[in-house]
């Protein structure tokens, strides 16, 4: 146990010294709140003019999840970086050597990637819904509104498992290219389509973001249903990650 | 200890106390194919402490293969390598037990030099200080907050290095660490893993260069498509192997070929017009010269390079086990 402490003590080391990875995840931040701060102000604008830019759906507090919605590409870009970076400089096997006992490093780099994600989303997610009320004003609704806190426990557990995922894709494919390739495009459209009302078909509500997007969805009864889907596609990722990584001769 | 050491000599493979002539690295049978291609070919050998071991073979011999699969990187088709009796992924804290280097091991560049020895000893619960001390061992002191992607290749290999020596280990395996050194930082590298040995450690050091290996080494451990060739004490293998030979110059080569080859010496003719004879002392063929009315031209003796018997012996090797 004390040598998995240590392997987890020693990845963030790593993660804090290597700064592409560390600045892809707390880019996440600034841009979760500066897009939340825009969307309440802009949605405040269209409120008080009336203009039909509002979506059919909009509600305040759905509104205070936008921000970290967007912000989610951050943190999948630093999923896959704190794996990818490994296999790219040769460090992989300094860090084998370091811990060769391959289970308790790929542990170590996945407790790392979800510790890391959640320390950073639980504030951000909090502060970018408290932001967005703000700039609605009169418009904002509070966070203990119904389904707010549950919604907001979600986008936490969604933006983790998202970059867990993530991860588990980069550790399969040994790269950024091919995980980045795929998840960028996916959660960019997913977004869009689920801004277009009607628009998802049957098979796209299966995929891991937008399964996962119902567990921030406030007042959502399919919530969880959600979760054990992205629970599912993540544990997947991770699992085939896993064993590349084992299978890996270096 | 003492007692039970006593009473099962040589017989406690992972008694991490181990006397000096019990082999500390063992490698046993160890093979490894890359599809139709055999890397390393069943090779056995062992490193004992309180020396240095050259690990000798040219470019593509199975050298780096076999380190890599001694330090739990590569799994071997048949055939285990052991350190003290265990397995390298077996080793509690392996960086306190055995430093490495590897050609392609190579550290994020994103990181200082400082933090990427802190993220190592953490990892193996290695003192901190020790970052400190081991920079400035490889006189990399100044260089501590920079960034490792701005490094030359000499100053990574000094940051190899002193990664290696972070846990203080009793065994080190080093992949061609000369490799990218310059002058000064081979002889620095030379001294290190004298004292090194003379402390009583393990030193397993791989290269391509003869002469380097004979200025350092006191065992060698000579490889060749994967086998091995010869397992050996440099002195040993200096007096085996490192040829004496008389050079001789007469205008009647062929009259003196005939009575040399009486006597049962070896003669080599030589593009320019020279022999070469091995077996018998100048003063023996000069004298034999005289007595048989030959005037010789040209009378001397001398010793054929290492690296000359290590590329001959390699050469052998090679076309011995692929005819």
């Amino acid at each position: 146990m004390s040598e998995t402490a240590a392997a987890v003590r020693a990845e963030f080391t790593k993660l804090l010294g290597i700064r592409g990875t560390l600045v892809a995840l707390l880019l996440f931040a600034p841009f979760s709140l500066l897009i939340a701060a825009l969307g309440g102000w802009s949605a405040k604008g269209a409120i008080e003019s009336d203009s039909p830019g509002l979506r059919s759906d909009f509600t305040p507090q759905q509104a205070g999840l936008d921000g970290v919605l967007y912000g989610q590409l951050a943190l999948i870009v630093f999923g896959v970086l704190i794996v990818s970076s490994e296999y790219t400089s040769g460090m992989m096997r300094v860090s084998l050597l370091a811990v060769p006992r391959r289970g308790r490093l790929y542990a170590a780099k996945t407790a790392v990637t979800a510790a890391a994600t959640a320390a950073l989303a639980i504030p951000v997610t909090v502060v970018g819904y408290l932001v967005t009320q703000l700039a609605l004003g009169p418009h904002g609704a509070s966070i203990g509104a119904s389904g707010v806190p549950r919604a907001l426990a979600g986008a936490v557990l969604y933006l983790t498992l998202m970059s867990l995922f993530a991860a588990g894709l980069a550790a399969t494919a040994r790269s950024a290219v091919v995980p980045l390739a795929v998840l960028l495009p996916m959660v960019l459209a997913g977004s869009q389509i689920l801004s277009v009302v009607g628009a998802t078909k049957e098979v796209v509500r299966y995929f891991p973001d937008r399964a996962g997007m119902r567990m921030l969805t406030v007042g959502a009864d399919d919530a969880y249903t959600g979760f054990a889907v992205l629970l599912a596609w993540t544990v997947a990722a991770l699992a085939l990650g896993s064993y590349r990584h084992h299978r890996w001769d270096a | 200890m003492e007692a039970r050491r006593q009473s099962r000599p040589g017989t406690d493979a992972a008694d991490e106390t181990l006397d000096e002539t019990h082999p500390v690295i063992d490698v046993q049978k160890l093979t490894k194919r890359y599809g139709r291609n055999t890397v390393v070919d069943g090779l056995t050998f062992t490193v004992r402490s309180g020396a240095v071991t050259g690990f000798l073979g040219p470019n593509g011999a199975g050298k780096s293969t076999t380190m890599r699969m001694m330090l739990g990187l590569t799994r071997p088709d048949a055939g285990s390598t052991r350190i003290d009796g265990r397995a390298y992924h077996e080793l509690r804290h392996p960086a306190r037990h055995v430093g490495a280097l590897l050609e392609t091991a190579a550290p994020h560049r994103g990181l200082t030099a400082a933090d990427h020895l802190l993220w190592l000893a953490r990892s193996n619960r290695i003192a901190r200080r020790r970052v400190g001390e081991v920079l400035a061992t490889v006189g990399l002191t100044e260089a501590a907050r920079r960034r490792i992607g701005t490094f030359s290749l000499g100053m990574g290999r000094r940051l190899g290095l002193a990664a290696a020596l972070l846990g203080d280990p009793p065994v080190l395996v080093l992949d061609e660490p000369v490799n990218g050194l310059d002058t000064e930082g081979v002889k620095w590298l030379r001294e290190l893993l004298r004292a090194m040995a003379a402390e009583g450690r393990t030193v397993l050091v791989s290269s391509h260069l003869m002469a380097e290996m004979s200025l350092v080494a006191d065992d060698l451990i000579i490889i060749s498509r994967g086998q091995l060739l010869a397992g050996t004490s440099m002195s040993d293998f200096i007096r085996r192997h490192g040829r004496t030979y008389v050079r001789v110059r007469t205008a009647e080569p062929l009259r003196l070929h005939g009575e040399l080859e009486k006597k049962g010496a070896s003669l080599r003719l030589v593009p320019d017009g020279g022999l070469e004879i091995d077996g018998l002392s100048a003063a023996e063929i000069s004298r034999l010269a005289a007595a048989v009315g030959v005037p010789l031209e040209e009378l001397s003796t001398h010793t054929g390079s290492l690296e000359d018997t290590f590329l001959e012996l390699v050469g052998k090797g090679g076309s011995d086990t692929h005819v």
